[in-house]
């Protein structure tokens, strides 16, 4: 059963201390709106600095949005507290951007997978151990290297373990905050694929946050461009690409033009 | 890995020295306390491992006393016995025995170490000192981490006014003069107390002066290890701040735990024995290698009864394993975090 | 400059709260200077009372600490019972005699330790550096009592220098140079056992620091267009090691007059140390406050002047940088 994702007006700031001098404040996020409907993928891109982090933060309620309405399926969870938040947990899970600091390099693959299967206390040990070598499967890696340690596995299969982690507790969205920037071209390409056939086969909702539209263009049904906190252009994919209105997206598509061909042959590359 | 290895032969160095004094009872041939009047001041018994017929069991000579010193009185020979009879004891403080590692039949007796002002074998007072001495080191290292592994935990991870006010207490306490700190405190306690009184208060006041330079360094760790990806994504799941701690911050700071450890216990046991030195300590007839090395003070015993030094050599030698143990932890977690 | 007057601030805070830890300590310490005369016979309970009230000691601590910090401010720093004189001259002649012997020693020790540390890591691997690895990894495994003792015994088996005291017994008939000597011999022990307890401390701190600058990009840089070893040595290696080694000697001005106890006492220097071993024996309290309290002061001195001296030499932290200190 696929989950749709309705961000509204999300608004977060943030206070810097310079000692015992007053605080400046930082508007990450202003009035930030967008839809994604069920099984549907949106690629928030923007520059550094223009709140996308943020936003993806705050959608995962890493962090709590100071205004504005998330809608998880059918549930707001912008406003709730730690107890009750957790079982809505499940619902929606991120990838981080660098794997090696995602996940703790002291643990093998297979606690790394457990652990979420572990702190929402599902199943016996077996079981768990059972349903991580079955991700490990599906991400496209071997079972039987599910007690090497992390440090052990290169930086595309690290993601791929990251990718199962996210999947162990079953989601129906996922968040990718850069997620493809830590890594080489083929290897995007490798997880891009992935990435699509996971969201075919378990109806996944996607948000990628990401800086680069060229990577994304290839995952991604709708576009949201982010400028200073606020979103300055958005619809499907092929409009905004094909007619950029603002200059940031002109920008960016300019930017885009020179991944479309190491895409392309990077892609034949590896086909 | 030459450091592994390095780390092995120093560790079992240091398990074999605490054992050695752990059975204190069993290697030490007399009581500690078990005065000889006569024989005040004696030198090392010689231990002779050859006659003139060539090589011999070991044996010794009685000692007399004479106007100008001792002399060894050759008329009788004593053999040096392995697990002999001697005085009982508890080993390991519950099982009474009556076997030590040598000795020789009375009326002689063998004194490795000479003896002191009361006639008391410096050998055994040697084992037995050491007993507390280590034991005060150990325990108040124990006491210094575990505060401070609490203190800077809570500091760091819970971060904001709680940790400003332990981090300020915390620079209080270094700007202290930790030494007259220590001798201060010391002294504004009860100077007369039971030899275990006394002991516990030593390591209590030694262990909770130090807090506050490893509380710094774990919460250093803490901090830096709160904001890591994983900490994060844990926090996603759901994971609690306890099993966050538990399962992922404190472990990041059992290094330096440990090297602190093995840095603070050489110190500690040396404020120990400068404490029991002034009086301060552990006091007669408890032997500890500090009061043992007050009676060096005067200057006729530091020049002509040169055995007293003893507690000084024994000192010397626990620092040096324990400080080449620090480095050798040290080196092996730079290592192996690499 | 804010930085410096937040720093100075700190410390002053600093000092107001170490007073106050120390003064409450004494407070709850079981046993006063009275005790010893209460078991006395002779005298009555109403003189000691009286002593009590003389000297103020039956006030409620608050108005006892307020009237202390009030007259400290000017200068007074209490009573003492035992020596039955103002702590302030008290105190003030023996650190004299503290910080003489200490500067000297912390003179020698850098001396010898920051070139020794320096020679050491610019041959790396050398027969310097291994040597003087060895002997330092060696001299800062021993605890300083060792040390004490074993010079203690050097000295007083060979008679070759006087022990204990600072002039000898005949110093009045000396005169000017010879007086400077007679001070000198007697320094020679105590100053000899502090140094050699602290040099191996700074040999090592320096050596680390400066093998951490030799292995840095821009070192390397410098080599790679074949710049000159003592060139690069003094302009570009030494400026950048040096925030190490600052905040190290800040440390070791900080412990000039804490450092010394232990060496005063079994060298027989008259200093701060034997007073306040003194002292804290016979439950004289205004003079074990006054002295920590001097000592802090200089603790708080000390790591103020390494702020000082690390504001002059790294930009870096003139800039306001946060990762440079």
């Amino acid at each position: 059963m696929a989950c749709s994702l309705r961000v509204q007006g999300l608004s977060r700031q943030y206070q810097t201390r310079n000692g015992w001098r007053k605080s400046t404040t930082v508007q990450a996020a202003c009035g930030v709106s967008f839809y994604i409907p069920a099984g549907k993928t949106l690629a928030l891109i923007g520059s550094s600095g223009s709140g996308k982090s943020t936003v993806a933060r705050c959608v995962v309620r890493l962090e709590r949005p100071d205004s504005g309405e998330i809608w998880l399926g059918g549930v707001e969870i912008s406003r709730l507290g730690a107890r009750s938040l957790r079982p809505l947990r499940s619902r929606i899970q991120m990838i981080f951007q660098d794997p090696t600091t995602s996940m703790n390099p002291r643990m093998s693959a297979s606690a790394i997978i457990e652990e979420p299967l572990l702190i929402q206390q599902r199943g016996t040990r077996n079981e768990r151990r059972e349903r991580a070598a079955s991700l490990m499967v599906e991400v496209g890696l071997s079972a039987d290297w599910l007690d090497r340690r992390i440090n052990e596995f290169s930086g595309g299969q690290q993601q791929r373990i990251a990718i199962a982690r996210a999947l162990a507790l079953s989601p129906k969205v996922l968040v990718l905050d850069e997620a493809l920037s830590g890594l080489d071209l083929s290897t995007q390409v490798q997880i891009i694929q992935l990435l699509k056939n996971l969201q075919a086969a378990h109806s996944l909702t996607y948000l990628l946050i990401s800086h680069d539209l060229g990577a994304v263009a290839h995952l991604t049904d709708l576009l949201a461009v982010m400028s200073a906190g606020r979103i300055v252009e958005q619809g499907p994919t092929k409009e905004i690409i094909v007619n950029p209105q603002q200059p940031q997206t002109q920008t960016l598509v300019a930017a885009a033009e020179h991944f479309k061909k190491a895409f392309a042959r990077a892609q034949g590359a590896s086909a | 890995m030459p450091h592994r290895s390095k780390l092995r032969y120093l560790l079992a160095a240091v398990i074999a020295m605490n054992a050695a004094i752990l059975l204190a009872g069993f290697i030490a041939p007399y009581d500690p306390t078990e005065q000889n009047r006569m024989l005040a001041y004696a030198p090392p018994t010689r231990v002779h491992l050859s006659d003139s017929a060539g090589l011999h069991w070991p044996f010794v000579y009685a000692q007399k006393a004479d106007f100008d010193g001792y002399h060894e009185d050759v008329t009788q020979r004593y053999s040096v016995r392995f697990f002999a009879k001697g005085s009982g004891y508890k080993l390991l403080g519950f099982i009474p025995s009556t076997r030590h590692l040598f000795g020789v039949a009375s009326p002689t007796q063998i004194f490795l170490f000479g003896t002191d002002a009361y006639g008391r074998d410096e050998f055994s007072r040697l084992l037995y000192g050491g007993q507390i001495s280590l034991a005060a080191g150990l325990l108040a290292t124990f006491i210094t981490l575990f505060a401070a592994t609490i203190v800077g935990t809570v500091s760091g991870y819970f971060g904001k006014w709680v940790d400003e006010s332990l981090m300020g207490s915390a620079e209080l306490f270094l700007s202290l003069p930790w030494f007259y700190f220590l001798v201060g405190v010391r002294a504004f306690l009860p100077l007369h107390l039971s030899p275990t009184a006394a002991f516990v208060l030593i390591i209590c006041v030694i262990g909770l002066i130090g807090w506050a330079r490893p509380a710094r360094l774990v919460r250093g760790v803490v901090l830096s290890a709160r904001n890591r990806n994983y900490v994060v994504a844990a926090r996603g799941f759901g994971g609690s701040d306890y099993y966050l701690l538990w399962r992922h911050v404190v472990p990041e700071a059992c290094g330096v735990l440990l090297t602190q450890a093995a840095l603070l216990v050489p110190q500690y046991i040396a404020a120990e024995a400068v404490l029991s030195f002034f009086g301060l300590g552990i006091s007669e007839p408890v032997p500890s290698w500090g009061n043992m090395l007050s009676a060096l003070q005067q200057y006729n015993v530091l020049v002509s009864y040169y055995w007293l030094i003893a507690p000084a050599l024994a000192l010397t030698v626990t620092s040096v394993i324990y400080w080449r143990l620090a480095d050798a932890i040290h080196h092996w977690l730079q290592s192996h975090s690499i | 400059m804010k930085f410096l007057a937040r720093r100075l601030v700190r410390a002053l805070v600093l000092l107001v709260g170490v007073s106050i830890l120390c003064f409450g300590l004494t407070e709850f310490a079981p046993g006063s200077f009275f005790d010893e005369m209460r078991l006395n016979p002779q005298i009555s309970p109403e003189t000691i009372s009286a002593l009590r009230t003389h000297y103020g000691l039956d006030r409620p601590l608050a108005i006892r600490y307020g009237r202390w910090a009030a007259s400290v401010v000017h200068g007074d720093f209490g009573y003492s019972l035992a020596y039955n004189a103002p702590v302030a001259p008290l105190l003030w002649a023996r650190a004299k005699n503290t910080l003489l012997l200490t500067s000297l020693a912390m003179l020698v020790t850098w001396v010898i330790g920051l070139p020794l540390g320096v020679w050491s890591a610019s041959s790396r691997g050398g027969l310097t550096d291994k040597v003087a690895g060895s002997v330092s990894s060696f001299l800062i495994s021993i605890p300083e009592v060792v040390i004490a003792i074993a010079l203690l015994a050097l000295a007083v088996r060979s008679r070759a220098i006087p022990v204990g005291g600072m002039v000898s017994l005949n110093a009045e008939d000396l005169v000017g140079w010879q007086r400077v000597r007679d001070v000198l011999l007697h320094l020679l022990l105590p100053v000899s056992i502090l140094v050699l307890s602290g040099v191996a401390v700074v040999e090592r701190h320096v050596r680390a620091s400066v093998l951490e600058v030799l292995d840095a990009p821009c070192i390397q840089a410098a080599r790679g267009f074949g710049i000159g070893k003592t060139r690069m040595l003094f302009r570009h290696v030494l400026p950048l090691a040096a925030n190490p080694a600052i905040s190290l000697f800040g440390f070791s001005l900080a412990g000039l007059l804490g450092g010394s106890l232990l060496v005063e006492v079994i060298a027989g220097w008259p200093g701060l140390g034997p007073l306040i071993l003194d002292a804290t024996l016979a439950r004289d309290l205004y003079i074990v406050i006054g002295a920590v309290m001097l000592c802090s002061v200089f603790m708080l001195a000390g790591n103020f002047i390494a702020d000082v001296l690390l504001l002059a030499c790294d930009p870096r932290i003139r800039a306001g940088e946060p990762d440079a200190a």
